[in-house]
């Protein structure tokens, strides 16, 4: 008996097998949140418990700050490699969401992601993006090719067809791979749920009746009124819920086609 | 555990029959389109002046939005009646065919919309086609915008039976034809006014009706069908090697005995491996396995895991049919990247028919895959009978294999009872007569780059050292033996296969040969390689830049050509495909025939080709040192 998570999971499995055979340095990007958990379980399902790839952090400065010490833990717990990376210049300028946020979103977390691709050497980033989040990530293919400079070709993307993934790259492009473009945020909390997963606990509905449902940079990230306090709760929550996941996130709202644009140049 | 089925559907069909509309409706009607974004896409439609429209909770890119079209395929996730959707969009402009195709090869039925105000466009049929090829062979087809044809019965029969026709031609399943007003959100769920003649299921009950959810129970479907494990990789993160890949037909369990193609080793499984670990005692048609083996066999990434009594097919060619997706037309020339299951091996493409015509963006067409090494595949739309073809960074074009090709000869052969009768005087009792090998020595080069100097050159030569030698002179062929042919590239073929055949029975009586002829396709000098055998080919570029060619004009054809008196000429208005890999590659415009003739004997020395013992007095051994 396959019952839906199980065929989501093993497509996944597939998808990240295939990127590791095939792409140069592989590594994960890791935003502690639940989606990159989840994706950091199915790598560890893919190569039966090893994580043979590094985790790459964007570390805006901004993160809320119980993620960094629930990051560092985790990452010691499970003896994992970690790359941070940061955009220091621009920090060191005074880039901060007051300079507009999605001018703060290019520097700090684009313009960092790209600088720490280049000073690793990395061929080939893992992200927990799904087409459920918005109308962009809608769009995408499983693999997405980006030059140097990060952008995204959407108005003409490659035939991806069956599980045939063009995972060849030329040295100057690395490569997008999303292995849960299929999930929902409900399967994802169903498959946290089956797994029993260890996931942040800023998730979760604190003494204030206030949890966060996507996590972000504390400027610019909203918590909602909720009082799920475990992740069945979590679970009822999304299934009943008719507001947005990601309307908590002040960049995706900054104008009609915020996340486009910035997606179209390199964003997550 | 949460238990979901799940019914995976693309929508098709023409350029703005109303794909979009469709899915954007069901997807406000059912899906869980949160308040923020309804609010959101009413603000664009207010900006933009028109009425609030449901394709842009799918279109959400700028340009698709401005111009009220599809660019990209996606896919939701809806639920209705308790049964969840996978509904894909996929555009329906030609040039986003590679979009539709991407969309819709994830999916298991189709629903094919038409405008019944407009009827059947070119895309619809297009589109029903590829569905075909994909493997996705029933459709549920929606005749749209019914209120905008006045509800009319009579015109819904009219399209209705058209298309009913169109279906079963390409021998597909048509489950139902059901009229709709997708704007209007009209007959999806349930019956509305204007279609009270109507007494079928509205879309969403016959689509429940007649479409199957795939999840629930595939082991008891697996069983019957043979095992097909793609290899993915062998891991060994410790001393064990594990052989990690996917099912995509069949199950398999501890115990069994698996065969590898096409390395055909075997061993035993021991156990299916998992994290956590657990006891795995089968693993099913979908799933993405680990596998520990009794022996730790060496097979590398491509092979295909079978039981050994129903292993798949192992050839390097085979016959398909494929459908073209992008922009550049298929070059008959070039050399394509094949993948089936996790196997990739470099490939030409020939058509079926050996026409070779132009194939471009949403052509399809019959082919011959002739693989660089042989491949394993199925073909009875189970298992890995479904390939793409790519170039390095991109998949041009995809399709499902169809019948093996028997061992054809070359070129068509139209008489059937011919049995090929041997005993003969063999090619060695001959070469050891003359005291010599035979060989075939292949010319290519633009007319003009001095094919024929060279080769009267290099006969006297070879002449003076001892050897039997014959030239085979393209133009003085073309004025006995092929004078039947012209310049098409039909007849281009024909006339290297029949250079190719008679520098076979020359190169069986130990003779020399030299063959002078244009022979510009690339794929004619292969056929000719493998004709004559790839040992004793040896293809000698002639390389000469056209503007020097053009210059000598040794028979003043150039000059005709260019005066439009000739057509199909080569290298002007006709494609010279130069080799890629010659034995020889000679600068007619830098070399002097001595050195060009130098450095061939050189060539034969280094091959062991030697002059006869007899021959060799003072002129012979002149002749033949470079």
């Amino acid at each position: 008996m396959t019952d839906y998570l199980t065929r989501l999971e093993h497509e996944s499995v597939f998808i990240i097998r295939e990127a590791y055979k095939k792409v140069r340095n592989l590594a994960l990007l890791w935003s502690m949140g639940k989606d990159s958990t989840v994706l950091l379980h199915l790598v560890r399902k893919a190569f039966l418990g090893h994580v043979p790839i590094p985790l790459v952090h964007i570390d805006t400065s901004y993160k809320i700050p119980e993620m960094i010490t629930w990051r560092d833990q985790y990452v010691k717990d499970h003896g994992l490699r970690l790359i941070v990376g940061q955009n220091k210049a621009a920090l060191a300028d005074g880039m901060g969401p007051d300079k507009g946020r999605l001018v703060c979103c290019g520097a700090l977390k684009t313009q960092a992601l790209l600088d720490t691709i280049k000073e690793n050497n990395i061929g080939g980033l893992l992200l927990g993006i799904r087409r459920d989040e918005e109308g962009s990530r809608a769009k995408e293919r499983v693999v997405s090719p980006r030059p140097e400079n990060g952008t995204w070709t959407y108005k003409d993307q490659v035939a991806e067809i069956w599980n045939h993934y063009n995972l060849h790259l030329p040295e100057e492009v690395h490569m997008r791979v999303h292995p849960l473009l299929s999930w929902t945020e409900l399967d994802v909390w169903e498959y946290i749920e089956r797994e029993k997963l260890d996931i942040m606990p800023l998730y979760f509905s604190n003494a204030d009746g206030q949890r966060y449902r996507s996590l972000g940079c504390w400027p610019c990230t909203g918590t909602i009124d909720s009082c799920a306090s475990t992740i069945e709760s979590i679970v009822d929550e999304i299934r009943t819920t008719k507001t947005s996941e990601r309307a908590g996130r002040a960049q995706d709202n900054a104008d009609t086609y915020a996340m486009q644009k910035l997606r179209s140049q390199g964003y997550m | 555990m949460t238990q979901h089925e799940q019914r995976k559907i693309v929508i098709v069909g023409h350029v703005d029959h109303g794909k979009s509309t469709l899915l954007g409706r069901l997807l406000m009607d059912f899906g869980k389109v949160p308040q923020q974004t309804i609010e959101k896409v009413r603000k664009v439609c207010e900006s933009r002046g028109v009425q609030l429209e449901p394709a842009f909770f799918l279109d959400a890119f700028q340009e698709e939005q401005e111009q009220g079209i599809s660019i990209d395929t996606t896919r939701v996730n809806f639920e209705f009646d308790g049964h969840r959707f996978l509904l894909i969009d996929a555009p329906g402009h030609l040039e986003f065919l590679k979009n539709m195709t991407s969309g819709a090869s994830g999916a298991e039925t189709g629903i094919l919309v038409i405008d019944g105000h407009e009827g059947i466009g070119s895309q619809t049929l297009r589109h029903l086609k590829i569905l075909g090829i994909l493997g996705v062979g029933k459709v549920v087809v929606v005749v749209n915008k019914m209120d905008k044809s006045g509800y009319k019965q009579a015109r819904f029969e009219e399209v209705a039976a058209e298309i009913r026709a169109h279906v079963e031609r390409e021998g597909q399943t048509c489950l139902a034809v059901v009229p709709i007003s997708a704007l209007k959100g009209e007959n999806l769920t349930s019956a509305c006014e204007g279609l009270s003649w109507y007494a079928g299921l509205p879309l969403l009950p016959q689509l429940v009706a007649s479409t199957t959810a795939v999840s629930v129970d595939t082991a008891e479907a697996a069983a019957a069908e043979p095992l097909r494990m793609v290899l993915q990789d062998v891991y060994r993160f410790t001393d064990e090697r594990f052989y990690a890949g996917r099912i995509v037909s069949g199950s398999i369990a501890p115990g069994a005995r698996v065969f590898f193609s096409p390395s055909g080793k075997v061993s035993t499984v021991e156990a299916l491996e998992t994290f956590p670990p657990r006891d795995m005692p089968l693993a099913v048609k979908g799933d993405s396995v680990a596998l520990r083996l009794k022996d730790q066999i060496f097979v590398e990434r491509g092979e295909v895991v079978s039981l050994p009594d129903q292993t798949p097919e192992v050839n390097n060619e085979l016959q398909a049919k494929l459908i073209w997706l992008n922009s550049e037309p298929l070059d008959w020339a070039n050399e394509y990247l094949l993948k089936v299951g996790t196997q990739e091996v470099s490939c030409r493409l020939e058509p079926s028919n050996m026409v070779f015509q132009q194939v471009g963006n949403g052509d399809f067409v019959d082919v011959v895959i002739k693989a660089q090494k042989p491949i394993c595949f199925d073909r009875n739309g189970f298992g890995v009978d479904k390939f793409v073809i790519c170039t390095t960074y991109e998949t041009v074009a995809c399709g499902s294999i169809m019948a093996l090709t028997t061992a054809a000869p070359q070129g068509s052969q139209k008489s059937k009872n011919i049995v090929v009768e041997s005993g003969f005087v063999k090619r060695e009792e001959h070469e050891n007569r003359h005291g010599h090998k035979g060989t075939v020595l292949w010319m290519t080069g633009l007319s003009g780059a001095g094919k024929s100097t060279l080769a009267k050159a290099l006969e006297r030569r070879l002449f003076a050292a001892g050897f039997r030698v014959q030239v085979l002179d393209g133009d003085n062929l073309r004025s006995g033996i092929c004078a039947d042919l012209g310049f098409e590239p039909e007849d281009r073929a024909e006339n290297i296969r029949r250079v190719a055949h008679l520098s076979k029975l020359l190169l069986n009586t130990g003779t020399v040969v030299i063959s002078a002829c244009i022979s510009p396709y690339e794929k004619d000098r292969r056929i000719a390689k493998e004709i004559i055998g790839a040992e004793d080919f040896h293809e000698l570029f002639i390389f000469c830049p056209i503007e020097v060619c053009q210059s000598r004009d040794p028979k003043g054809l150039y000059k005709k050509a260019s005066g439009g008196q000739i057509s199909d000429f080569s290298g002007l208005n006709a494609p010279y495909q130069p080799p890629a890999n010659p034995k020889l590659r000679l600068d007619s415009s830098t070399m002097s025939i001595e050195s060009e003739v130098d450095s061939i004997i050189a060539m034969l020395q280094a091959e062991g080709i030697k002059p006869p013992v007899s021959a060799v007095g003072a002129r012979g051994e002149l002749a033949w040192k470079p």
